[in-house]
């Protein structure tokens, strides 16, 4: 028996004991084809998926270098069924291809007519497709692109897409490193995307993804369209490229509520995009005003529903999917993958971590204890208002007033779901209070006051979930959130890690009412990060006021 | 005419050459026939014939039917000339199974065997005995010899319009008799002509040499190492198909057998496709693992606590000898055209399954280092053992031996393994303990809740892990998952939150991480506050005083009371016999109706009745030399009884019935019981009437005497007061 670092397991799990010594070399071979699933402390799982298989086959890895690299870093031998199932699953990539003929426009082309006729058979290929063209190939409605590519994914006959990309409009693009360098992983990652085409980098909160965004722009090279949350965001975005570019202030515009700016690169929300007038999206034209030649999406894992199918319209430009936590409760990870690409680039938080990119950080988790009234009331709540009345829970307040108190010098972000308590907080505190309701201006005022430390407390609502940088934030008191969502609690920490000027460890604190529903929630809320290798200290509200901690 | 010279012909055979037939045919010395001429019948008979001739591969089977398109008696230079010189080769091994026999003029055919292949052998016709002058055959219109190129291969029948005004094609045959008219309708070839036309050889495809196989190399290491896991898989699959019908007993069909819906289920479980899943729930069932108990449910049984503390190789060497010998076809099952057979239920078993796999795994040990072409394989397969009652299946039978070989780990990567090959030879040792990987003692707890054993964890590990994680991935390590509810049941189970903590601290590689300490303590402090129990009555009372009493109170000493509050007593008894014991010391219960839920707690479910595993059929388990040897020898003695007691029917017999005194016969009786003679005893029945009887003498006990006798062939009890004498034959 060899005495590698990986440990193949028959449900087509991949074990890398990252203790190992040659655990780093096996990453490396290991990446093309698995995806990377959790990397909490010593072992790290990934997972060979038909996805994974099939990208790995587009990069240009053939079955058998993944089968020598399977056996090559096993502990174990490897079962035989996954080595027949890779060798098979890789097989079936690219008897299919798309391809533009010049006289037939979009066509699908098959070396293996039986394949052809198979799918060309099943119900959800056919209206997609045009005139049988000889026995090998038929036509494809062009606008059809991302369905057929879609479907044919879902049949298990992936399509090897030699259609290629539009260049889009040329608009000179270069980055400025001036006192700043691109750093080793955002080169990387900007690479893994262009040479992929498309498809989606996931990086850790705080790690640079607008740089990775710039770095694509600057390979791409044309105009581009750049989806974001909302306006801070698409505030922030046009900041950081302004800084880090050649753009200049009028190549940039903005697509918001407030304005309608269409430049050479433009920044539009996701909520201006589905807006809705007169029961048509008005805005989506916006995809088709320029010969785009690319689109990012930030923070993909948000990407609305609208979005995502007009999305399958716009195969042929080229896309970017920026996120840091590709977990959707509602399980829509494959849709992401299939309509704006497989992931290009992924590496585990604690990585980046120990390179120094991202703050180090502490998770604690304080247990507070409802008071003996509030449990009564816990316990004869109806099921839907159970979540609220523990979340909320008065002792919570305390706890939150006793942490200020000992980080009264550092910058702290309180962030809870309910704007009742909120409310109270901010009122308790006496600090300020962003919320949804808040003006975009006085929103940008107090975090403009926060970034230069004369606030020093915030109270946020979920308005402040994603993209709003905050570099010195250093402590964040998390009160209440959406039920076990596992992406808001990373994007919630993911506030906090952006590397301070002293190297200092971040803190998150997550309040948790002991022995309701709120601990089932938080459980599940953190095993986004737990598997990320971040784990969670648990002390009592006792503890806090006592200062042990 | 012909069985008497056959029964001549057994009886001069030598005892090596008895020896051999035995061996070869097991089937016609069991039971032991009385004598030759018996013998005679049985190697006759069809039953036996068919089953030595499947034993034939396709050369000796083509030698074979030769034969029988010669006249007997035939010389070997006949059979050779109408085969191949090789077939000098195979006419012993032919004689050897008395398939074939030498008389003094030549070789002869048991009279059984033409029958047995048909009137037609090789599509041959009947011979003509007409003088026929084969030159005539070239100069014959091309029509003719279109009809005599459809009739050379057989059937040799054709049918024609009207005998009497056939066409002129065969009016010229008929006229040359080469072709005979058989009826009205229909003509034959006769076989000179078609022997003719053949070129004088019976077949037109002599199969003298194996087909060879071919295959890939592979190297034995990647073959043994790919076995191992296989090995260490199906155990695997083994033990964890059975703790998961503990958990979950399916219910048996009411044919028997295990349902579609339950086989996915279980195939799902353990992660592989349902054809699999069938085929380990047949080898746990062969093995007595699990049964089908009388209230239908398949459950494990006691057999499989005591198999999971033997060792590896032990389990995998039963596992494989039992599915090497029986008669039962996992494969069958699920098939598109045999929807009913279902795993477990009673249509599984074929008769030539054992035989098939023996035939295949032959091929694979005889081809080492080759991972061979299927069709090749089938091929060979095939010229091996030609079956010709179902060939079909045969060759199905085969493809499925090789799928399952290399589930069970006899071959890696279609290459018979160093354990199969190690196992087929007989070895003691197959080496499966040394290379299976160590089983490891340590976990590695992560702080997302889970653990991970890098390994096979030793079993009682195992066993612990199982009460208080969810197992998330299996295989060569396995991965837990720690959870409130995983942990509930370890506390059910017994176990404390401290102890759990304890056993992982003892058994983790890495430090505790807090969140799990503090599930572990959170679920353990919750747990239990509500008590449930099963009792079969209570005892309660407003006045707690007079449940102490009662508890105190000695003449209810006898009686198992527990207080379960300050006014309940519990106890296991009927409520009856309570009333009617606290009656009798004195006190006035009242009974009360009012059932209770019950519950009862989890136990590792087990069936009550014995294992038993299904019966393997169509194979005769092959005998020992010493039971041919001794087969050998009561023959011999029988043929001297015969002799003997033929004599006897003769009038003048009756006088040499042997006379001793009854001393005389007890010393007789102790000397011939030494020297194993066959003896001739006159023995009295309940009437008095004296009959002669041939015995061989086993033993003396209680004033019987025990004995086989040559008649019966029974052992059996004789009174020696009765016995009137004793003489040696």
């Amino acid at each position: 028996m060899s005495d590698g670092p990986l440990i193949v397991q028959s449900d087509k799990t991949l074990l890398l004991d990252i203790d190992h010594p040659l655990s780093t070399e096996c990453r490396r071979a290991i990446a093309p084809f698995a995806e990377l699933e959790r990397s909490p402390e010593h072992i790290h799982t990934y997972r060979l998926t038909s996805l994974g298989l099939w990208n790995a086959r587009a990069a240009g890895h053939d079955a058998e270098q993944v089968i020598d690299t399977l056996i090559k870093y096993s502990r174990y031998a490897v079962p035989h069924s996954i080595l027949v199932d890779v060798a098979e699953t890789m097989s079936r990539y690219g008897r299919l291809r798309l391809e533009s003929d010049p006289v037939h426009g979009l066509i699908l082309l098959t070396t293996d007519t039986a394949v052809l006729e198979e799918v060309i058979r099943s119900k959800k290929i056919a209206p997609l497709l045009g005139v049988r063209i000889d026995a090998q190939t038929i036509s494809v409605h062009a606008s059809q692109r991302g369905h057929i590519k879609q479907s044919l994914l879902r049949l298990g006959w992936p399509a090897e897409d030699f259609a290629g990309y539009v260049d889009g409009e040329h608009h000179e693009i270069e980055l400025v490193e001036d006192g700043w360098k691109v750093r080793p992983y955002q080169v990387l990652a900007a690479e893994g995307f262009w040479h992929g085409g498309s498809g989606v980098v996931v990086l850790p909160c705080g790690a640079g993804k607008t740089i990775v965004g710039a770095a694509a722009m600057a390979h791409a090279k044309a105009t581009t369209l750049i989806l974001v949350t909302n306006t801070i965001a698409a505030r922030q975005w046009r900041e950081e490229l302004l800084l880090r570019t050649t753009l200049h202030d009028d190549e940039i515009g903005e697509y918001s509520g407030s304005k309608k700016e269409i430049r050479p690169v433009t920044i539009a929300t996701y909520q201006v995009m589905t807006k809705k007038k007169n029961g048509l999206y008005a805005h989506l034209d916006l995809f088709d005003t320029h010969d785009w030649g690319l689109i990012i999406y930030d923070e993909v894992h948000l990407l609305p529903a609208p979005i995502f199918r007009f999305t399958a319209d716009i195969q042929s430009r080229r896309r970017l999917g920026l996120t840091a936590t590709l977990v959707r409760e509602d399980g829509l990870e494959g849709e992401v993958f299939s309509l704006i690409g497989p992931k290009r680039y992924d590496v585990p938080w604690k990585e980046i971590e120990s390179q120094g990119y991202i703050a180090p950080a502490e998770c604690i988790e304080v247990r507070v204890t409802l008071t003996e009234a509030e449990r009564i009331a816990y316990a004869t709540a109806e099921p839907e208002n159970r979540y609220r009345l523990c979340a909320t829970t008065a002792t919570k307040r305390k706890v939150v007033e006793e942490l200020t108190k000992h980080h009264a010098n550092d910058q702290v972000l309180v962030i809870g779901q309910y704007i009742d308590q909120l409310d109270e907080l901010s009122l308790v505190l006496g600090v300020p209070l962003i919320k949804g309701d808040t003006p975009i201006k006085e929103r940008e005022r107090l975090f403009n006051l926060f970034r230069k430390g004369e606030v020093k407390c915030l109270v946020v609502s979920k308005v402040a979930n994603f993209s709003i940088d905050l570099p010195d934030a250093t402590v964040a008191i998390q009160v209440s959130g959406a039920f076990g969502s596992r992406q808001e609690e990373a994007q919630r920490l993911g506030r906090i890690l952006r590397p301070k000027s002293d190297g200092r460890t971040a803190r998150f604190y997550s309040l948790v009412a002991r022995d309701t529903i709120d601990q089932d929630f938080a459980q599940n809320r953190q095993r986004f990060l737990s598997e990320q290798g971040y784990s969670y200290r648990i002390i009592d509200a006792d503890d806090v006021y006592q200062g042990k901690f | 005419m012909e069985t008497r010279s056959f029964t001549d012909y057994l009886r001069g055979l030598d005892d090596t050459a008895l020896l051999t037939l035995f061996a070869l045919r097991p089937d016609i010395v069991s039971p032991v026939p009385p004598e030759f001429s018996s013998l005679a019948i049985r190697a006759n008979s069809p039953p036996s014939l068919s089953r030595a001739i499947e034993s034939l591969n396709e050369w000796q089977f083509q030698v074979l039917e030769a034969c029988t398109a010669l006249d007997e008696p035939m010389t070997e230079r006949q059979i050779i000339s109408l085969t191949d010189t090789s077939a000098k080769f195979v006419i012993p091994h032919l004689v050897e199974m008395a398939l074939l026999y030498r008389s003094e003029d030549g070789f002869w055919l048991p009279g059984s065997l033409r029958d047995l292949l048909g009137n037609e052998p090789a599509g041959l016709g009947p011979s003509s005995v007409a003088k026929l002058s084969m030159k005539k055959l070239d100069e014959a219109p091309e029509a003719s010899k279109k009809i005599l190129e459809r009739l050379v291969w057989g059937p040799p029948r054709g049918s024609v319009g009207d005998i009497r005004n056939p066409g002129p094609a065969i009016a010229w045959l008929l006229k040359e008799k080469f072709l005979i008219p058989l009826d009205q309708r229909t003509v034959v070839l006769p076989r000179n002509v078609a022997l003719h036309l053949r070129g004088g050889k019976v077949h037109r495809n002599p199969a003298p040499n194996p087909p060879t196989l071919k295959g890939k190399k592979i190297e034995q290491k990647a073959v043994d190492r790919a076995a191992i896991a296989n090995i260490g898989t199906v155990l695997r699959w083994c033990e964890e198909i059975l703790n998961f019908w503990s958990e979950e007993p399916p219910s048996a069909l009411r044919a028997g057998g295990l349902g579609v819906r339950d086989l996915k289920s279980t195939a799902e479980h353990l992660g592989v496709s349902e054809e699999c899943a069938a085929f380990i729930a047949e080898l746990v069932y062969l093995s007595g693992l699990a049964l089908i108990d009388p209230d239908g449910r398949i459950l494990p049984t006691h057999t499989f606590d005591l198999w999971l503390t033997q060792s590896p190789q032990l389990r995998w060497r039963n596992l494989v000898s039992l599915w090497l010998l029986t008669s039962r076809v996992s494969g069958l099952v699920g098939r598109a055209e045999s929807k009913s057979i279902a795993a477990l239920g009673p249509e599984l078993d074929r008769v030539n399954a054992s035989s098939a796999r023996q035939v295949t795994l032959g091929i694979l040990n005889g081809h080492p280092g080759v991972s061979p072409e299927v069709e090749t394989l089938l091929s060979l397969a095939k010229w091996l053992a030609p079956s010709r009652r179902n060939s079909s299946l045969q060759t199905e039978l085969v493809r499925w031996t090789l799928r399952e070989a290399e589930w069970l780990g006899i071959t890696g990567q279609g290459v018979i393994s160093r354990y199969g090959k190690r196992f087929l030879e007989g070895d003691d040792d197959l080496e499966i303990e040394k290379d299976l990987p160590k089983s490891i003692d340590h976990i590695l707890i992560q702080g997302d809740n889970t653990a991970i054993a890098p390994g096979r964890l030793e079993i009682e590990l195992a066993r612990i892990l199982d009460s208080i994680a969810d197992i998330e991935s299996r295989g060569g390590a396995t991965v837990y998952r720690f959870s409130e509810s995983s942990i509930r049941r370890g506390l059910d189970h017994g176990r404390t939150g401290e102890e759990i903590k304890d056993f992982l601290k003892k058994c983790s590689k890495t430090p505790l991480p807090q969140p799990l300490d503090y599930l572990i303590t959170d679920v353990a402090r919750r747990h239990g506050r509500l008590r449930v129990g099963n009792t079969s009555a209570y005892i309660r009372c407003e006045d707690p005083t007079l449940i102490t009493q009662i508890l105190s109170d000695k003449k209810l000493e006898a009686l198992p009371f527990r207080r379960i509050a300050p006014e309940v007593l519990v106890c296991d008894l009927e409520a009856s016999e309570i009333i009617t014991s606290l009656r009798a010391a004195g006190y006035l219960p009242a009974a009360e109706s009012g059932s209770g839920i019950v519950l009862t707690g989890q136990r590792l479910n087990r069936a009550q009745s014995k294992p038993r595993p299904p019966r393997v059929m169509g194979e005769i388990e092959s005998p020992s030399e010493e039971t041919f040897l001794a087969a050998v020898r009561s023959l011999r003695a029988g043929e001297r009884s015969s002799h003997k007691q033929n004599s006897l029917r003769t009038p003048y017999a009756l006088g040499s019935l042997p006379r001793t005194s009854a001393n005389e016969t007890l010393e007789l009786l102790h000397t011939f019981i030494k020297e194993t003679r066959t003896l001739s005893i006159g023995y009295a029945d309940n009437n008095g009437a004296v009959t002669h009887r041939i015995i061989d003498p086993l033993s003396i006990s209680a004033g019987s005497l025990i004995a086989r006798d040559h008649g019966t062939g029974d052992i059996q009890t004789f009174r020696i007061p009765r016995i009137t004498g004793v003489a040696p034959l």
